[in-house]
């Protein structure tokens, strides 16, 4: 068991957890963020992408005590009531279908708009290489980041 | 909130917001107090018998809190297709005879954690006789075989057709020729993992089950049989589901064990969720076939007679065994007007993990057989494969040689439509070689869509209530299952169209068997259609109690009332009379009290399959689709590149443009896995990739370019004219890709995946040839 202080959607938690506890088992199993899915538990889907200090990595292959001192935003911490941009494109571009990819869709979305706030089609579809979906053949998806590039890049 | 009508537009779907902000609750994430981890103890052999199970060391570790065997239920068996076929209800919850695959379940724990779970899974002590297994179709139906069953030659489903004299029109063809194609397995690889939570209630004998599932009330039906209860006392909840693409359509040993597991530990909820491999491996695939064909065409493009056989890997238990079967036989006599026809479909039972329904139930299998056969018999003739099809294909108001009746039929417009965007004209044939030793093709297929199958009850009814509160909010509740297609966005667009509501009033309940009405569940592209009319006539109703109320307080005629754009109006001029608002206060009002309930259902005219002749009307309506490929082929890697995917469908009327598009665009995404590289592979019935890294799906790096165009029939029978759609998008798919393959480098692949081995190995064999 390890103390670990955590900051996760820029709140401080203070927990014990053991050793090899994955980032995943905490966030859902400990703070019952449940917007984070995972479908593999393996590093193969991508569906439990969150951010660390705001490039996307996955919850399932990253262990809580590796967590601590970074910055760790899940869905959660994105926006709720007030929709983040490319939350807002995914509904307007008609992105989200079954939705469980979603959440993980949209931290690697985020990530890549941090670094590169003009991305091509390209660039976005090299980006969410690692994120499945088995429902949306990933067209509206592209067209969801593109638009919310477009749309952020607009009103700063 | 004033707004025109959603129908036809693409609305912003009912459950996005939660979704996008991590809000969504799905069973996958459900948590009760007190809830127990549920495993199942599966076969690690592919054919044996049991010959004892000794729970007793796993009872005895702590933190179990149950251990169930089938001793502990009425060992009554269930199946997919029972109502119609009733020989073919072949599995038990859990096994105590015999296994028929590994995966096969024969026990169930509960306990405190997973840990403890597993481990008590590895104390319980099964003793085996190993039998002989057979993992092939082929050598299962010979003589001395194993017996899987007590099925003759282990053929689980039999479908013989024979229409009009297939041998004399043979003899009069000018052309004849013979073709084997072979399908392989595949994956739904939906991305929540199949999961459910049961929970007893001792004090009144009552089940509750949450399940990811596709059909609740079919689940409902399967539980209460083999739990020998009543219907009532089974009450099974659809949360958001992540996914089903028919993988999530039936009862699954988990499902029954997380309830027995419960009544077991005292009531306590159990969880039962399977993780990657072993929704790979022990839940549902796609039955591989093998489809044989031999078919005849006379000079101008007439083809005469189709004949043939159809050879399914069902794996050790029928599951939808009969519907895929149908399905693989029956597709295409919608879409081609042949009046000849002989094939023979058999569906073996192996001792391969169980094969079931998946989006398309055999239609993908023989889309690609027949399609790709359709292409031959054109350049044996020497005709434009594009003419040939106009000439065959069905038309509107006709009869097919099985009885379907077509009433809308736009399937020759799309093919025309297709043409003419992809400049099939100015491609076709067209030898173009765009770098060294890389060449480009174009290919079409085409398909067509039911909407319902009629295989599961002697009704294919559903039923929709609505109620409108006195503070004009609008409640929906449906028992179709949306699983991430979209059908609550839709039912709510049709409820609020037909109501003369904005569609943010709209709020829905949906597929809970205790609160909702029956609906037999998401599959064969049915709820847009059958829903969707059940939905649109409970808001009629509703609508009418309103009016009526109006009519009586304005001294005016009910029939020349209207609800529009949130008013009462007069039909004609369209004069506003009093808000919709004002109107259900009047209704909720002192002299009237009328609470505004109104319900709905629909059951639209069908028949079911004679499976002694392949004949029946299965289908309201049915909804057609011509797609076209073009294909880039690198002669020296073998790699396939597609261009770009040119789709026109007859969906009738698009209650939502944006969802209909983005169907049609995961179809063809999730065809082109299946075309290029989706194999679940065995070895002596054991999946040997059952990871996602080992079973490749397609990625965003992988999509392609679509260009998806509908052709607006406005279906008599459907809602504004709407059909069903989400299946026959992913039908000819792989046809288009092989035969725009054939067109870039002279080469017909027949059996699937098309990996750049095979074509290198084509390419030489064509080579040596000449």
């Amino acid at each position: 068991m390890k103390t670990v202080t955590l900051d996760i959607n820029g709140k401080a938690f203070c927990l014990d957890v053991p050793d090899g506890e994955l980032l995943i088992e905490t966030l859902r199993d400990r703070l019952g963020l449940l917007g984070t899915k995972y479908s593999c538990l393996e590093g193969d889907c991508g569906v439990c992408t969150v951010l660390a200090d705001g490039k996307n990595v996955l919850s399932c292959l990253m262990l809580t005590v590796e967590a601590e001192g970074r910055k760790i935003t899940t869905i959660e911490g994105l926006g709720q009531k007030d929709l983040h941009p490319i939350q807002q494109a995914f509904i307007d571009e008609g992105a989200v279908q079954c939705g469980f990819c979603t959440p993980g869709m949209i931290l690697a979305s985020k990530s890549l708009l941090d670094a590169h706030p003009s991305p091509t089609q390209d660039e976005v579809v090299h980006a969410l290489d690692g994120n499945l979906c088995r429902c949306t053949g990933y067209v509206r998806i592209v067209n969801a980041v593109l638009s919310a590039a477009r749309k952020m890049t607009k009103t700063p | 909130m004033k707004t025109t009508s959603p129908v036809g537009k693409s609305v912003p779907r009912i459950d996005a917001r939660q979704k996008v902000a991590g809000e969504a609750t799905y069973v996958f994430d459900l948590r009760l107090p007190g809830m127990l981890v549920g495993k199942m103890l599966r076969s690690p052999h592919a054919h044996a018998r049991i010959v004892k199970i000794d729970t007793s060391k796993a009872e005895k570790l702590p933190g179990v809190r149950a251990v169930v065997t089938a001793e502990d239920t009425p060992k009554i068996k269930f199946g997919s297709n029972e109502f119609f076929f009733p020989y073919t209800v072949d599995q038990l919850p859990l096994e105590f005879e015999k296994v028929r695959y590994i995966g096969d379940e024969i026990a169930a724990v509960a306990a405190v954690d997973e840990e403890t779970a597993q481990k008590a899974l590895s104390l319980i002590d099964v003793h085996y006789e190993v039998l002989p297994a057979v993992f092939s179709s082929v050598e299962a139906m010979k003589p001395g075989a194993p017996a899987i069953h007590t099925a003759m030659n282990n053929i689980g489903v039999m479908m013989p057709t024979c229409f009009g004299d297939p041998d004399r029109a043979l003899k009069e063809s000018d052309y004849v020729r013979e073709d084997v194609f072979y399908l392989q397995s595949a994956a739904h690889a939906a991305l929540e993992p199949h999961v459910s939570i049961g929970q007893y209630e001792l004090s009144t004998d009552r089940i509750t089950l949450w399940s990811s599932t596709q059909a609740p009330f079919k689940i409902r039906e399967a539980m209460a049989k083999t739990l020998k209860m009543q219907e009532a006392d089974v009450r099974v909840i659809k949360l958001n589901v992540g996914g089903g693409f028919g993988g999530k359509l039936e009862m699954f040993p988990m499902d029954f064990c997380a309830c027995l597991l419960s009544k077991k530990s005292g009531g306590l909820p159990v969880k039962m969720m399977c993780n990657r491999e072993e929704v790979f491996s022990f839940t549902r695939r796609k039955h591989p076939m093998i489809y044989k064909l031999k078919s005849g065409v006379k000079k101008d493009g007439t083809v005469t007679a189709i004949t043939g056989e159809v050879i399914a890997d069902g794996g050790a238990y029928c599951s939808y065994g009969p519907t895929v079967i149908a399905a693989a036989i029956m597709r295409f006599m919608m879409v081609y007007k042949f009046k000849n026809i002989r094939l023979f479909g058999s569906r073996i039972y192996t001792n391969n993990p169980i094969s079931g329904a998946i989006r398309g139930f055999g239609g993908v299998q023989s889309g690609f057989a027949i399609e790709s056969h359709m292409d031959m018999l054109a350049r044996g003739i020497g005709m434009d494969p594009v003419e040939f099809r106009l000439k065959n294909a069905t038309d509107p108001n006709m009869t097919t040689v099985n009885k379907m009746i077509l009433s809308s039929n736009g399937l020759k417009d799309c093919i025309r439509k297709a043409a003419e965007i992809s400049g099939w004209k100015e491609k076709y044939g067209v030898k173009k070689e765009t770098a060294p030793g890389v060449f480009r093709g174009i290919g079409i297929g085409i398909a067509a869509d039911v909407m319902g199958s009629k295989m599961y009850k002697s009704h294919e009814s559903a039923g929709s209530i609505i109620k409108v509160e006195e503070d004009g909010s609008v409640y929906l509740f449906t028992g179709a299952a949306d699983t991430g297609q979209g059908s609550d966005t839709a039912m709510a667009q049709i409820a609020a169209h037909e109501l003369g509501v904005a569609y943010e009033r709209v709020r829905i309940k949906a597929a809970d068997t205790e609160i909702t009405p029956f609906d037999t569940g998401s599959f064969a592209s049915r709820v847009t259609f059958i829903s969707g009319n059940a939905t649109k006539n409970a808001a009629t109703d509703a609508k009418r109690q309103i009016l009526e109320v109006v009519a009586q307080e304005l001294k005016l005629d009910i029939q020349r009332l209207d609800i529009k754009d949130e008013q009462v109006v007069a039909r004609e001029g369209g004069r506003a009379l009093l808000s919709f608002d004002q109107a259900v206060i009047l209704c909720y009002s002192f002299n009237y009290g009328r609470l505004i309930i109104g319900r709905g259902n629909y059951n639209p005219k069908t028949t079911p399959v004679d499976f002694r002749t392949g004949e029946g009307n299965i289908s309201g309506s049915y909804g057609f689709e011509a797609q076209i490929a073009e294909v880039e082929v690198n002669t020296k890697t073998g790699q396939v590149k597609v261009l770009k995917m040119y789709d026109v469908h007859d969906i009738g009327y698009p209650i939502n443009p944006a969802s209909v598009h983005g169907q049609i665009e995961g179809s063809i995404v999730m065809g082109l896995g299946y075309t290029l590289y989706e194999d679940l592979k065995f070895k002596e019935g054991r999946v040997v990739n059952p990871l996602f890294s080992k079973y490749r799906i397609p990625r965003s790096t992988e999509t392609i370019p679509i260009e998806s165009v509908f052709i607006e029939t406005n279906d008599p029978q459907g809602p504004f004219g709407a059909k069903g759609m989400g299946e026959a998008s992913l039908l000819p798919t792989a046809a288009a890709i092989a035969n725009a393959i054939h067109d870039a480098v002279g080469i017909q692949i027949k059996d699937l995946p098309i990996t750049p081995q095979k074509i290198l190995a084509a390419l030489k064999d064509s080579e040596n040839k000449k």
